[in-house]
């Protein structure tokens, strides 16, 4: 019943199903209240999604932190605002995270109640992207500052 | 097994989680400890002090839902975590806006 689904096709939230942004609100504050609410699942399993929940909550804490430590212990750099553009950047993946991560949780708990499957999503990849992307352009900054 | 009976916890799952919640406490004291900072810098001002009092708010707030979902977590079957979650997250939030605040100030 509860097989991981193997083939993503949604973004975030896009194309499981077209609620309006208020509805998937209420999800998250109650996900067994929504109109089909089906079975109470396994306890076990509704565990098991809140520890995913914590860990991608750890996640947005980490980079929230980097964020706040390049705002703080950064030197200014030769880039007019680059420090800030770091900081915010940062700050704002790990807001995102924090909010995708219970849209995700309410998410997986509804598909649990409904014995549907489990609900696919491509935000791990594209958040691996975006801080590869970031080492690498700071790869480049250090050298480039190492061979000025 | 008759319907009513609980399913016995033999992966600890329970303590797991319970495990996993103080974890994400000591990773968001860390990030209250770095939003707080500004405020003891020499010359800072009430709004600083204002922004460290708001991020003192949401780390209280963090460890009371913690400690609540922990005692949830105690019986058995445990309860539901329901709303402790999505608060848990949006406070979270708050402290990346009161982060990107420190660091346009």
């Amino acid at each position: 019943m509860t097989k991981y689904a193997a083939s993503g096709t949604a973004f975030l939230t896009s194309t499981v199903d077209n609620r309006p942004v208020f509805r998937a609100l209420t999800q998250w504050f109650d996900p067994e209240k929504q109109p089909t609410v089906g079975r109470t699942p396994d306890y076990r399993f509704s565990l098991a999604n809140e520890r995913t929940f914590l860990a991608w909550i750890r996640t947005g804490l980490a980079l929230i932190a980097g964020g706040m430590a390049c705002a703080q212990f950064l030197p200014s750099l030769s880039i007019h605002h680059l420090r800030e553009i770091i900081a915010i950047g940062l700050l704002v993946l790990g807001g995102m995270v924090a909010l995708r991560a219970v849209d995700h949780w309410s998410r997986t708990e509804r598909a649990m109640r409904l014995g549907q499957e489990l609900p696919p999503s491509k935000f791990p990849a594209i958040l691996a992207l975006a801080v590869g992307a970031g080492a690498a352009l700071l790869v480049i900054a250090v050298l480039l500052r190492a061979f000025q | 097994m008759t319907e009513n009976a609980p399913t016995p916890d033999h992966g600890a799952s329970a303590e797991r989680t319970r495990l996993a919640w103080r974890r994400t406490g000591l990773s968001a004291t860390a990030v209250g400890l770095l939003a707080v900072r500004p405020a003891f810098r020499p010359g800072a001002g009430p709004v600083t002090w204002l922004l460290a009092a708001a991020a003192m708010a949401s780390w209280v707030l963090l460890v009371a839902l913690a400690y609540h979902r922990v005692r949830g977590l105690a019986s058995l079957p445990p309860e539901p975590g329901r709303r402790i979650v999505p608060v848990y997250a949006l406070t979270t939030a708050v402290f990346a806006l009161l982060g990107g605040l420190v660091a346009l100030l």
